[in-house]
């Protein structure tokens, strides 16, 4: 199953990065940390040797109604270890750094989350619809999402908000 | 002087090679492939959304609908997930039976690889060898949960019903058969000289490349990266078992095949080993009828046909995960398509799709 990242190095990555938060309660202490330091930190876990974090185990994101969380999990094959960073975004207005900068291989997801999340990815190498068709403007995924009417206007299949059933 | 000109060329999503409805747009110059585009969203119903709405026992069947032609891998991802969250143990017999119909449904998806690969290159007999053996598969299915490819028997807490002495019985008349069924493919396709030529040295991925694009499963072992969850993570009773990983040398199409057909004799070594060993005893954990796992998080993965499949489960303490987001091994590996494609002629284009092996309910989920 792997390990987690050491509380030690937890408290080494803290002093270099200002907006870093952990509970050193849990016994699995995922990492808070503010958009701007994201990418540094993202970039210190990749390349550093000490863990070498080389593969996006997983990256998602989350509608809390208040905020949206980008979830990562980074996984290292080398030490077989792990470590989990969340970043909260406005909800109004949500971006964040492309992680595509790190790690390559996280094109796509980035593209889904931005089609069903509506995350705007800053430096993502082709950021567009991937899944829902190019014209929709609604994000599935939101908490608050209302499906829109399709309606073909002149040969071309066009989506409108429905109005409210009251 | 003769002039060439680009244009694109949008190969599916009808299009009888493509494995279900992918859209590629080939940018072609001449008979040269200088990029490939692949598009999906054809087949997207929603599951992440979907499963919002339904509890959690509720949501099983929907990873069936995932990956279609390994139902069971998905199930048992799902409910390994929930397990973890909810914190609930299996028994031994139901991990014994679970692994069983999972390496059982490895073969099946890999029947499908051979079968539709060797379409793509132009032998339709090939598909109908292995699809009569795949049948084989789908018959045992039939006999212990009622049901061929959906199977939903993978269960949270364990599995729906115990495994019949005729299933084992028929499973180990199967195990036997696999011997004489490789060595049969052996020599239908591995020893065809057109087979080999079409696909030894095309579409290459280095390992760098393999790693760089986040791939996973067959595709990324065939660029001799020895990756394979069931080895690293340990799940279920794989800890216990001796197999081996069947590891690639150059990464190109040839080796994507080879691999298959190697995991197609080490699940059987697997199957055997679990017949052995599988103890009496419950096949289901004392599971609640209404389950409210406590908040928090979950990430769970497992070796699924294709890769690495994840879940990632957010409960708020109601029966309902409030959100779950589906780490797609297929999704991730069709990034490699641009790579494998570019400089390969428009024929080669196809192998390519064959073997990357992507399956569209997972693509589009």
């Amino acid at each position: 199953m792997g390990t987690y990242l050491e509380l030690k190095y937890l408290e080494e990555l803290k002093h270099s990065f200002a907006s870093m938060e952990f509970d050193s309660q849990q016994p699995e202490p995922h990492i808070y940390v503010g958009s701007d330091d994201l990418l540094g930190l993202m970039q210190r876990l990749r390349e550093n040797p000490v863990w070498s974090f080389d593969r996006m185990g997983n990256i998602t994101s989350v509608d809390y109604k208040e905020y949206i969380e980008m979830v990562y999990m980074l996984y290292s094959r080398r030490f077989d270890r792990w470590v989990t960073v969340k970043c909260r975004l406005d909800r109004e207005k949500p971006v964040v750094e492309s992680m595509t900068q790190v790690w390559p291989g996280t094109e796509f997801e980035e593209r889904e989350i931005y089609d069903l999340m509506g995350v705007e990815f800053l430096h993502h190498p082709d950021l567009r619809r991937i899944l829902m068709p190019d014209n929709y403007t609604a994000h599935p995924l939101r908490k608050d999402f209302v499906p829109l009417q399709p309606k073909i206007e002149g040969g071309v299949l066009t989506w409108h908000k429905q109005k409210s059933s009251s | 002087m003769a002039q060439t000109e680009k244009f694109v060329l949008n190969m599916g999503p009808q299009h009888p090679s493509t494995h279900g409805v992918l859209q590629v747009q080939v940018e072609l110059d001449g008979e040269n492939i200088i990029g490939a585009k692949p598009v999906m969203g054809y087949l997207h119903r929603g599951i992440e959304k979907l499963m919002e709405s339904r509890t959690y026992q509720q949501c099983v069947p929907f990873t069936d609908r995932l990956d279609y032609v390994s139902a069971m891998n998905n199930n048992l991802g799902f409910c390994m997930a929930v397990e973890k969250l909810a914190g609930i143990e299996v028994p031994e017999r139901a991990q014994y039976i679970r692994t069983i119909c999972c390496e059982l449904n490895r073969i099946a998806s890999h029947h499908v690889f051979i079968g539709s690969l060797t379409n793509d290159l132009g032998s339709a007999t090939g598909m109908i060898y292995a699809f009569r053996d795949r049948e084989k598969i789908l018959d045992l299915f039939n006999i212990i949960c009622g049901a061929r490819m959906t199977c939903h028997y993978i269960r949270i807490g364990g599995v729906i019903a115990d495994a019949q002495d005729e299933f084992i019985r028929k499973t180990e008349e199967f195990i036997d058969y696999v011997p004489q069924m490789l060595d049969e493919y052996d020599r239908l396709f591995t020893g065809n000289e057109i087979f080999q030529k079409r696909m030894q040295g095309t579409s290459v991925i280095s390992q760098e490349d393999a790693l760089r694009f986040g791939m996973s499963g067959p595709n990324i072992r065939a660029s001799g990266i020895p990756y394979d969850i069931r080895k690293i993570d340990k799940y279920g009773v794989y800890g216990d078992l001796d197999f081996d990983i069947p590891v690639g040398r150059t990464g190109d199409n040839w080796d994507r095949y080879m691999i298959r057909i190697g995991e197609i004799a080490e699940s059987a070594k697997i199957i055997r080993q679990c017949l052995d060993r599988m103890p009496d005893g419950p096949f289901m954990a004392k599971v609640p009828k209404v389950l409210k796992p406590a908040k928090g998080d979950v990430y769970h993965r497992v070796e699924n046909t294709r890769g690495e499949l994840g879940f990632y489960i957010v409960s708020d303490g109601t029966t309902k995960p409030y959100r779950v987001h589906i780490h797609r091994p297929s999704f991730i590996n069709l990034q490699a398509l641009d790579h494998m494609c570019r400089g390969m002629v428009l024929a080669d284009s196809v192998t390519a799709f064959a073997t990357i092996d992507p399956l569209m309910g997972e693509v589009d989920c």
